[in-house]
């Protein structure tokens, strides 16, 4: 039974490994307050199983990766040089749902009229609204940072996997894991480490593109789009602030997971028709 | 007088070899790009593409000849297209990015830069085949040939050739890298069973 789990492909590329990945990073880094770079390091060892890492042609999947490795370095900039205030929180939202754009706009031309301004539109609202609201409202709690991570990761995944894609449903799931390496250090030491733009830019910036993605390239119905962009806003939502930090991790978890879930049960039955 | 039939000979050599050039439009209805490759290991999937168009051309003075082929990689199928319960079938699965990306590369095409004959008939075309946006040499061996007048359709008023082209290349040259190769091979076989009618 364990060496079937263990040859799965799921596990073989969007658990294991990106979750190891993620735990070295955000215990070698916390230190330096740059343990966020987890999520990333997940991605790109995800990408790098399922796909390998390529730059050409430069598909939208590519161009994700670009974005991902981009905001390596725009999330520690930020933390360290600019300390974001409400403009720059907005700019980062924008910036976002720009590189949402860059990453899509070919795919999204190719929609007829409407379908091309509902799908596009869906992009950038959830681009913008993950990572704004997520910069302004996550970034000082890496336990409700990383359950936001986790329950987005680990919705996208599930949810691209019912839209027809098992390499968007790995990447979703190597997010969640990143983000599960992220938290889990934190949940043992019960001591709440920092989130910053430095995990919460390229968490929500990675689970975002992605979802948008499945959206695009297969079949991801785009309200489901919507809905997992409130999973930082669940997670927000009031828990048991005094207790211990594993029991936090799970609750906000929870919360997460309920709307991931939501996301979820709507990308099944769509996926019927 | 010399100077004047001397330059309308000269002005007609070129069309006498260009009547050599048969061009030739592929038939959609008759020609269907099929591949084959191990799935699991186990057994060989096949598949095939529903909608291709392209154009060929023969000059059998020179033994030469060109072929472009364009299939419209959305049209793929391998026979399961029926969810039956399942969130996806494999011929939804086949068409994204894990695979083919038909929202981004609608199309997948050949082109070949050479034909070379034996005796009077095509034998093998070298050429390049565009998959997912990246070209790379892949040559077929022309397995069938035959041309004539089409007489069940048209009385013999329309002259046609068919036949069959195979080939293979590995996908993962590609880009096509989801499951290579324990879960999906990466060897791919294609045929190309074709009929064009001459213009």
């Amino acid at each position: 039974m364990l060496e079937e789990l263990l040859a799965n492909p799921v596990v073989q590329a969007g658990v294991a490994p990106p979750f190891l990945a993620a735990l070295i990073v955000a215990v070698a880094l916390s230190p330096l307050r740059l343990g966020g770079l987890a999520v990333i390091a997940a991605f790109v060892v995800c990408v790098h199983f399922v796909t390998g890492i390529e730059f050409t042609p430069l598909t939208a999947t590519r161009k994700i990766l670009i974005l991902a490795i981009a905001a390596a370095g725009i999330g520690p900039l930020l933390d360290f040089a600019l300390k974001p205030t409400r403009i720059g929180v907005a700019l980062i939202a924008v910036g976002a749902a720009g590189g949402a754009l860059w990453a899509f706009w070919p795919v999204i031309l190719q929609k007829p009229g409407m379908q091309a301004w509902l799908f596009g539109g869906s992009a950038v609202v959830a681009l913008a609204f993950m990572v704004g609201f997520a910069q302004a409202r996550l970034a000082g709690d890496g336990v409700r940072a990383g359950a936001a991570a986790l329950a987005l990761g680990l919705g996208v995944g599930i949810a691209a996997i019912f839209s027809a894609s098992l390499s968007y449903g790995l990447y979703g799931i190597a997010l969640g894991a990143g983000a599960g390496g992220f938290l889990l250090p934190q949940m043992i030491r019960g001591r709440k480490a920092a989130a910053g733009a430095t995990f919460t830019v390229p968490a929500m910036l990675i689970g975002g593109l992605v979802a948008v993605g499945a959206m695009l390239l297969a079949q991801l119905p785009w309200y489901c789009v919507l809905i997992l962009a409130l999973v930082p806003v669940a997670v927000r939502l009031p828990g048991p602030e005094q207790a211990p930090v594993w029991l936090q991790a799970v609750v906000f978890s929870l919360y997460g997971f309920v709307i991931a879930g939501v996301a979820c049960a709507l990308a099944w039955p769509s996926s019927q028709t | 007088m010399k100077p004047l039939v001397v330059g309308l000979i000269a002005a007609a050599l070129p069309l006498a070899a260009a009547a050599q050039v048969e061009n030739y439009n592929i038939d959609p209805l008759h020609t269907f790009p099929h591949f084959e490759l191990e799935h699991l290991g186990f057994a060989m999937l096949r598949g095939r593409f529903d909608k291709t168009a392209g154009k060929f051309t023969i000059d059998r003075a020179a033994k030469t000849g060109a072929l472009e082929v364009v299939v419209q990689t959305t049209s793929v199928t391998t026979g399961d297209n029926d969810r039956d319960g399942r969130p996806r079938t494999r011929d939804e699965h086949l068409r994204t990015p894990d695979f083919f990306n038909v929202a981004e590369f609608p199309t997948m095409t050949y082109r070949s830069t050479a034909v070379n004959f034996a005796g009077d008939n095509p034998d093998a075309i070298e050429g390049n085949l565009t998959l997912l946006g990246v070209s790379k040499p892949v040559a077929l061996k022309v397995e069938r040939w035959r041309c004539g007048p089409d007489m069940v359709r048209t009385q013999g008023k329309r002259f046609m050739c068919g036949g069959n082209a195979v080939g293979s290349f590995k996908r993962t040259d590609f880009g096509m890298k989801f499951g290579a190769p324990a879960a999906i091979g990466d060897e791919v076989k294609l045929w190309i069973s074709f009929y064009g009618f001459r213009q």
